[in-house]
């Protein structure tokens, strides 16, 4: 639904200017695309009136896939892209670039009547791979427990697979939700949930995050990569970004822009 | 007999070509009368031909106009790479692993059972919560260093399965390196680029190489195994000192079960040692895979199953329950709309059932999402429904999809009922019969034909819903176990739609992934085809001639 609000937000907004210079395509990650990225087209329009956005949030995929069909200016990646891509990307005269704009944590998050407030990873990967079925055995009030993942063409979902479970297969009992908006919700609903989300997303109602192997995560333990669940995010370009793309990314690695990394919940670059 | 009169007319062309061809064409060698045909026709075959397009593409993206391209021929490789990279063979140690695990599970529900007590007993003593948590971890504790012991016996055997699976998984990479190689250089060669394409080489995997270091590992598996069958026969000789009568029940269970694990781990051994990756797979693998694995698993990075169940289960679950509300609710408006409401009843019911279908589902969904599911929880809290954890789940898509095929269903038996010629009516009221007696013996059976494709058209309604399922199931991607009796109706479910939806627009163009939701949708597509059909077969079988 929130995509489809974005698009229909983005192109009321491209109707609505139509004096407007350019346009700037971008698509790509829910992580990216829900917030951090319209608040920065937010603040860029301010300074450069007459430049418009169409911003898409459907997916790291889609966003990589975009700029080998160069139907987008930037597309928002929370993962690197597979080879295939790269050679579909030379197939098409296309070279991927890929641009480092923020760190984001994974912050696993319970409900906030859960006494659960630390896990170690061991933990974590037999909660979400399904070998611990009770919170008690975590040293909570017994309950079942009630896993929420993402969707599992998404990024967000191989990497926390990767970096919290050794690479196993998520439990049988998991529920796939649309986006990180959905996951905090439905956590915050059941006092007995667990899931994950990008750490911009901490303050939804009813949710903590839980300590992982002691560190809590926050912009610092992120950046410095303490905390052990911690990512880079990408703007993908055709080659080196050129005119108002460039001067985007520009704005997005500024400390301007930052600020607003920042302030949106990610880890800014240091 | 007078002579036929004759009419003298101006124009001396047949009276046909004069009608017909009145004005001059607009393109040569058609006249306007063609043009109208051909407009009128044209309108109705582009529905065919569309309809023929949509076939054709769901085909080629699925099964492929080259099978070997398609998803079949895909899924095969897939398997094939899973039995010659070895991660079969590892995952024969790891099922060693996950008996051990389900021991260790098995300990844990009889820790929590006793938990329970412990807490349900510190309750009456009138201990806080926290204080009683506390008191009962403290008695467990030596019931949880003698479980504890148990999660290390794995130790021998989760090393080897980390390094030879890495092995493994290390072989699978360099084949499908291979194959998105031999991919790449395929599509530089069909866009023209031969200089491009000349600068992708690659290697072919030594596959016999390749599965050495897991042949060599059988005799280490052997000690690990064998280690693991000692440990768990000293572990159940010395049970934990302090046990109260519950525990020693469940430490029996756990006795037999472990006992059970000794046995077999000589079968896991024989079937390593017999373990050869170059058996060929059947051709049909792919066919296989799809139509009778149990099991839907994509975006692991150990081995993918592409099994329609758990997604073709969960749909039917929903349509079942959304039509077992929905049939007696639209079938029964029907009825009485028809035959016993006043007019009055009628100008105001007809309408508002029929708008029903005019709410878009995305707003029926974020209702189920917000309202219902915690409406239904709530209910459950307070015993009116059996107790459950999951508000989105079966129950909670399968109510709001009942609302929605309820004003097809209604629309399509009101229809049916209409369609009863009135002198059935009259020859059972002419008989004695009452209004009801009539409606019961005389209208429902003569209109059931009508009724039954309006249940299958609502079916079909029910089964391609997308927004509501998709907010509203729960997604979870699993066979809901059986064993819970009606209780399944009650647990989050993934539905076919759901998947396309969820899925496609992140999957890669042309992956395996991407191909195995349009065999979804393809499936899909059969099914609503089927119950069309049915439903209009039913209509003209049945149908009663009237006279």
């Amino acid at each position: 639904m929130k995509k489809i609000l974005t698009l229909t937000l983005a192109t009321a907004l491209s109707i609505c200017s139509v004096q407007a210079d350019s346009t700037l395509v971008i698509k790509g990650s829910d992580t990216l695309g829900a917030k951090l990225v319209p608040q920065l087209a937010e603040a860029y329009k301010a300074s450069h009136p007459g430049v418009s956005f169409s911003i898409a949030a459907e997916g790291s995929t889609t966003g990589i896939a975009a700029i080998i069909d160069g139907t987008a200016d930037i597309g928002m990646a929370s993962r690197r892209a597979f080879d295939t891509e790269v050679s579909a990307a030379g197939a098409n005269g296309r070279t991927l670039k890929p641009t480092i704009v923020a760190y984001d944590g994974i912050a696993v998050i319970v409900n906030s009547a859960n006494s659960v407030s630390a896990l170690n990873k061991k933990q974590i990967e037999g909660i979400f791979t399904g070998t611990i079925k009770d919170w008690s055995e975590v040293g909570g009030k017994p309950g079942a427990i009630s896993i929420y993942t993402r969707n599992t063409s998404s990024g967000t979902y191989s990497d926390f697979a990767k970096m919290a479970m050794g690479g196993n297969n998520y439990a049988e009992t998991a529920q796939k939700m649309a986006g990180n908006e959905e996951i905090a919700s439905e956590v915050g609903k059941n006092s007995a949930g667990v899931g994950y989300v990008g750490m911009a997303y901490l303050n939804a109602s009813g949710v903590k995050s839980v300590a992982v192997n002691g560190v809590k995560p926050t912009i610092s333990t992120v950046q410095n990569h303490s905390y052990p669940l911690s990512r880079s995010t990408f703007y993908y370009t055709n080659g080196p970004a050129t005119g108002e793309a460039a001067s985007f990314l520009a704005f997005t690695i500024s400390p301007a822009g930052q600020k607003i990394v920042q302030a949106v919940g990610f880890a800014p670059l240091k | 007999m007078s002579e036929p009169t004759h009419i003298r007319r101006v124009d001396q062309r047949p009276l046909r070509e004069a009608i017909s061809t009145r004005g001059r064409s607009i393109i040569p060698g058609l006249t306007k009368d063609d043009l109208i045909k051909y407009f009128f026709g044209g309108n109705a075959w582009i529905s065919m031909v569309v309809l023929g397009l949509i076939m054709l593409s769901l085909f080629s993206q699925s099964i492929g106009l080259n099978p070997f391209a398609g998803f079949f021929g895909q899924d095969y490789r897939n398997q094939l790479a899973y039995r010659q990279s070895g991660l079969e063979f590892v995952d024969i140690i790891k099922k060693q692993a996950a008996d051990l695990d389900d021991l260790g599970q098995y300990l844990s529900a009889a820790r929590l059972q006793e938990l329970k007590r412990l807490l349900a007993q510190g309750k009456n003593q009138g201990k806080t919560e926290d204080q009683s948590l506390a008191d009962a971890n403290a008695v467990l504790a030596p019931f949880d260093e003698y479980a504890g012991k148990l999660s290390g016996f794995g130790d021998g055997l989760g090393d080897i399965i980390s390094n030879l699976g890495d092995t493994a998984k290390s072989t699978k990479t360099a084949l499908k390196t291979l194959e998105d190689r031999k991919a790449e250089k395929q599509l530089y060669l069909s866009v023209g680029k031969k200089d491009l394409a000349d600068k992708v080489t690659y290697q072919e995997v030594d596959l016999v190489a390749a599965v050495q270091p897991l042949k060599a590992a059988l005799p280490s598996i052997h000690d690990a195994s064998a280690k693991l069958a000692s440990d768990l026969t000293n572990f159940i000789a010395q049970p934990p000192p302090s046990v109260d009568e519950n525990m020693k029940d469940h430490l029996a269970g756990f006795n037999s079960r472990a006992q059970a694990l000794i046995t077999a781990i000589p079968d896991y051994q024989k079937q390593l040692d017999n373990w050869d990756p170059t058996v060929p797979l059947p051709w049909y693998a792919g066919v296989t895979d799809f139509f009778f694995n149990i099991k839907w698993q994509t975006a692991s990075s150990w081995q993918n199953y592409y099994g329609i169940w758990p997604l073709l289960i969960g749909s039917m679950l929903i349509s079942i329950v959304a039509l077992a509300i929905a049939v007696p609710l639209g079938v029964g408006a029907g009825v009485y709309i028809n035959q016993i409401a006043t007019p009055w009843e009628q100008n105001l019911v007809k309408p508002a059932i029929e708008f029903i279908s005019a709410i878009p589902s995305v707003v029926l969904g974020f209702f189920g999402v917000a309202v219902l599911g915690e409406s239904l929880r709530q209910l459950s809290r307070w015993g009116f429904l059996p107790e459950f954890s999951e508000r989105l789940n079966v129950m909670t898509a399968g109510v709001l999809l009942a609302f929605m095929a309820v004003p097809t269903i209604f629309t399509l038996t009101e229809d049916a009922i209409n369609n009863v010629p009135r002198s059935f009516k009259e020859a059972s009221y002419a008989l004695g019969a009452n209004r009801l007696q009539t409606i019961w013996r005389i209208i429902l059976p003569a209109a059931l034909s009508g009724v039954i494709s309006a249940v299958l058209l609502g079916f079909g309604r029910v089964i391609g819903e997308t927004m509501v399922v998709l907010l509203c199931a729960g997604n979870r991607i699993a066979i809901p176990p059986m064993s819970d009796g009606l209780m399944i109706l009650f647990q989050p479910v993934h539905t076919m739609t759901g998947i396309i939806a969820q899925e496609l627009g992140e999957a890669e163009n042309g992956s395996i992934e991407w191909r195995a939701l349009f065999m979804v949708g393809l499936l899909l597509f059969l099914i609503s085809l089927v119950i069309n059909f049915m439903a209009q077969r039913v209509v003209q079988k049945y149908k009663i001639s009237i006279g």
